[in-house]
């Protein structure tokens, strides 16, 4: 009989001992798979975000956060010469800031510059004009949670106010979703030009954001290269500078956390398949005996218990995948609560490699955890412990 | 300085209390968070200069009157907590652009500390209908998040009980197993099955006290050395891991009667059985 097979009837034998070392893996996989999802889950869904965006370059004043540092001077002229480079297709300049709704309450306002690409995604309506009519009240677009709290399509006008500035009525042309709002966020966009006349600045020259897509066939980097070089007072960063910056900061929390639950686990199957297979060696030293003196080597006995354990964990490992998902799915809708994360944010994100890494970690916690009950067997006397046996 | 560094010192400058700044001859006082005291090796007593512009144009002298320990905010763990605090004054005076004849009039933000906190929401309501266009908030903390990572634990240490309780379930069945010949001889001499099932439910209580007031100690040991390890790492006075006497209960609670049961339901895979198949070999 094959290694593999008397194995496999040894888990067979003590089916109650075989099941709840299954369950037990199976739950603690569940858990490591999960962590390894989290481990990369926030980064890679908001790479996946920022690329669903359109733009690869962004540009802000300082390296502060986009909106949480100072605005760039002299808008036009940076966007003139930005827009001017071999190595940029098009640029668009956006403001960001707060203001009142009819119903009192705030909500975030966009002043958007003229653009071509989507920023946001259209639902209903047209898309925003680039520019305000010469006559009239200027054109929004507003994404649904405002939509519904003012009871708003296209066609209808809203009235907004910044602060003490005399309220502006706007008119809607659509509702959007915009990619970055969160499951609460109540955001209209409008031209900066109406943007500027609500903050009571006219004649202002400012922008918070440029948003810059390359050319076609030109690296994220020579478009990031070729800005700073132009502009050097500003600060160009491409979406894979943003991740990787986020990656250092932003995220730790859940890194630091999938990393300790990932030790823990695996330190918990090792600890479990360890005593599973430890004391089963022990109450059958007397038929591993007898095996040895039927002609079976050590390398034999040490295949059996190696199979044994990989059996136990291969099953409890398979069925941790299926469970690992349902689970993720449940702790993704939780953390997905936490407020002001935008609503397409994802904390477990499936990917290939994480499926590789839980098979390479378990089968390592199982050759690791195999090790001490085969060291056990293959020490095993076989005539002392076969004369023990029979007169006990 | 770096560029860069200048930059993050400017934008790290905080909103102070109110009050009057020193004599003119004298550069006005700031506090220093403990962070940027350590890192730019500064020291009480110091002159630096501070300045709105990134390029450092128009920068002003200012002496460190005193260092203080930021609030430790876990949403804020990983930045740097590099911030001075200032006299709104001179704070004013240092933000002004140049020619905004608005700039000494013009502030952030207005704490407000009610008689009666209670009041939040009325005084909000009353405020922002006489000054619309004014967003006034609570400054009640934003127990959400909290709530949420709460919820985020919870259900990963329900998971780990799960696992915990198919493990300890395998041991119990495998020491049960091992005694499978003292059970058949104890039944053999005349002993009840409830006799032996209390005898193993008198040890199994004793096993999972001990391994809970364990556990329980072993945490209360650990999470000293938890905390300042992550405290050395973060920089922050944040404390990360606390077992309150809650905690312990809790744990006491679930760990002992999955403890019991377990060996209990062990057991009574044995007990069951007739005594000849117990002494069977």
């Amino acid at each position: 009989m094959r290694p593999a097979a008397l194995a496999w009837r040894g888990l067979v034998r003590q089916p109650a001992r075989a099941s709840l070392g299954i369950v037990g893996i199976a739950a603690v996989g569940a858990l490591l798979f999960d962590m390894l999802l989290l481990s990369r889950g926030l980064v890679v869904s908001f790479r996946d975000l920022l690329d669903s965006a359109g733009f690869d370059v962004r540009v802000t004043a300082t390296e502060a956060l986009p909106t949480a540092g100072p605005p760039m001077e002299e808008a036009s002229r940076v966007c003139a010469t930005i827009g001017a480079l071999p190595e940029v297709e098009q640029v668009v300049p956006l403001n960001f800031g707060l203001a009142t709704a009819p119903d009192g309450g705030s909500l975030y306002l966009i002043g958007s510059g003229p653009r071509t690409r989507r920023t946001w995604t259209m639902i209903e309506g047209e898309p925003l004009p680039d520019e305000s009519p010469p006559q009239g009240p200027p054109p929004a677009v507003v994404n649904r949670n405002l939509a519904r709290d003012l009871d708003v399509g296209p066609g209808d006008t809203i009235r907004l106010q910044i602060r003490s500035f005399p309220a502006m009525e706007l008119v809607v042309t659509g509702i959007v979703e915009i990619i970055f709002d969160d499951a609460e966020a109540r955001t209209a966009a409008t031209t900066r030009e109406a943007y500027f006349r609500l903050h009571g600045l006219p004649d202002a020259d400012t922008v918070d954001l440029l948003l810059v897509a390359s050319a076609p066939g030109v690296r994220s980097a020579d478009t990031v290269a070729a800005i700073r070089e132009a502009v050097p007072e500003y600060h160009p960063f491409s979406n894979a500078d943003f991740v990787a910056r986020f990656q250092r900061t932003d995220f730790t929390y859940f890194r630091q956390i999938s990393f300790v639950l990932s030790t823990v686990t695996l330190f918990f199957a090792f600890l479990l398949v360890t005593t599973l297979l430890t004391v089963s060696v022990n109450q059958r030293f007397a038929e591993i005996a007898a095996l040895r003196a039927l002609g079976f080597t050590r390398r034999r006995v040490v295949a059996d218990l190696l199979w044994e354990s990989a059996l136990v964990v291969g099953a409890g490992g398979f069925l941790a995948l299926p469970a690992g998902g349902l689970l993720a799915v449940r702790l993704d809708a939780i953390l997905r609560d936490i407020p002001g994360l935008p609503a397409r944010l994802h904390f477990f994100v499936f990917e290939p490699r994480a499926v590789l890494l839980h098979v390479a970690l378990l089968g390592l916690t199982g050759v690791l955890a195999a090790l001490y009950p085969v060291f056990l067997a293959a020490r095993l006397p076989i005539a002392a412990t076969l004369r023990k046996e029979t007169v006990s | 300085m770096s560029r860069s560094r200048r930059i993050l010192l400017t934008a790290a400058v905080v909103l102070a209390a109110p009050a009057a700044s020193a004599a003119a001859a004298e550069p006005p006082e700031i506090l220093v968070s403990r962070q940027l005291l350590e890192s730019r090796s500064l020291s009480v007593g110091d002159v630096v200069r501070l300045s709105s512009d990134p390029e450092g144009d128009g920068a002003r002298p200012f002496r460190i009157a005193g260092v203080y320990e930021p609030t430790p905010d876990p949403m804020k763990l990983t930045s740097r907590h590099w911030a001075v605090r200032m006299h709104l004054p001179d704070l004013m005076e240092l933000n002004a652009p140049p020619g905004d004849p608005f700039a000494a009039e013009t502030v952030s933000r207005i704490n407000v500390a009610l008689r009666d906190p209670g009041d939040a929401a009325t005084f909000i309501g009353d405020l922002q209908a006489r000054l619309p266009g004014l967003v006034a908030t609570s400054t009640t903390p934003d127990a959400a998040v909290f709530v949420v990572l709460e919820r985020f634990h919870l259900a990963i240490a329900l998971v780990t009980v799960l696992g915990s309780t198919a493990f300890l379930l395998a041991l119990m069945v495998m020491r049960a197993d091992e005694r499978r010949e003292i059970v058949g001889i104890l039944r053999l001499v005349g002993l009840s099955k409830s006799r032996i099932l209390l005898a193993v439910l008198v040890e199994g209580t004793c096993i999972a006290l001990a391994g809970a007031a364990f556990g329980i100690l072993f945490a209360a040991v650990m999470q000293d050395a938890f905390n300042a390890f992550f405290q050395w790492h973060y920089d922050t006075s944040l404390t990360f891991i606390r077992l309150t006497p809650g905690i312990a209960v809790r744990c006491v609670v679930l760990a002992v009667p999955l403890g019991v049961l377990a060996g209990l339901v062990a057991s009574w895979t044995l007990l069951r059985r007739e005594i000849v198949a117990l002494l069977r070999r």
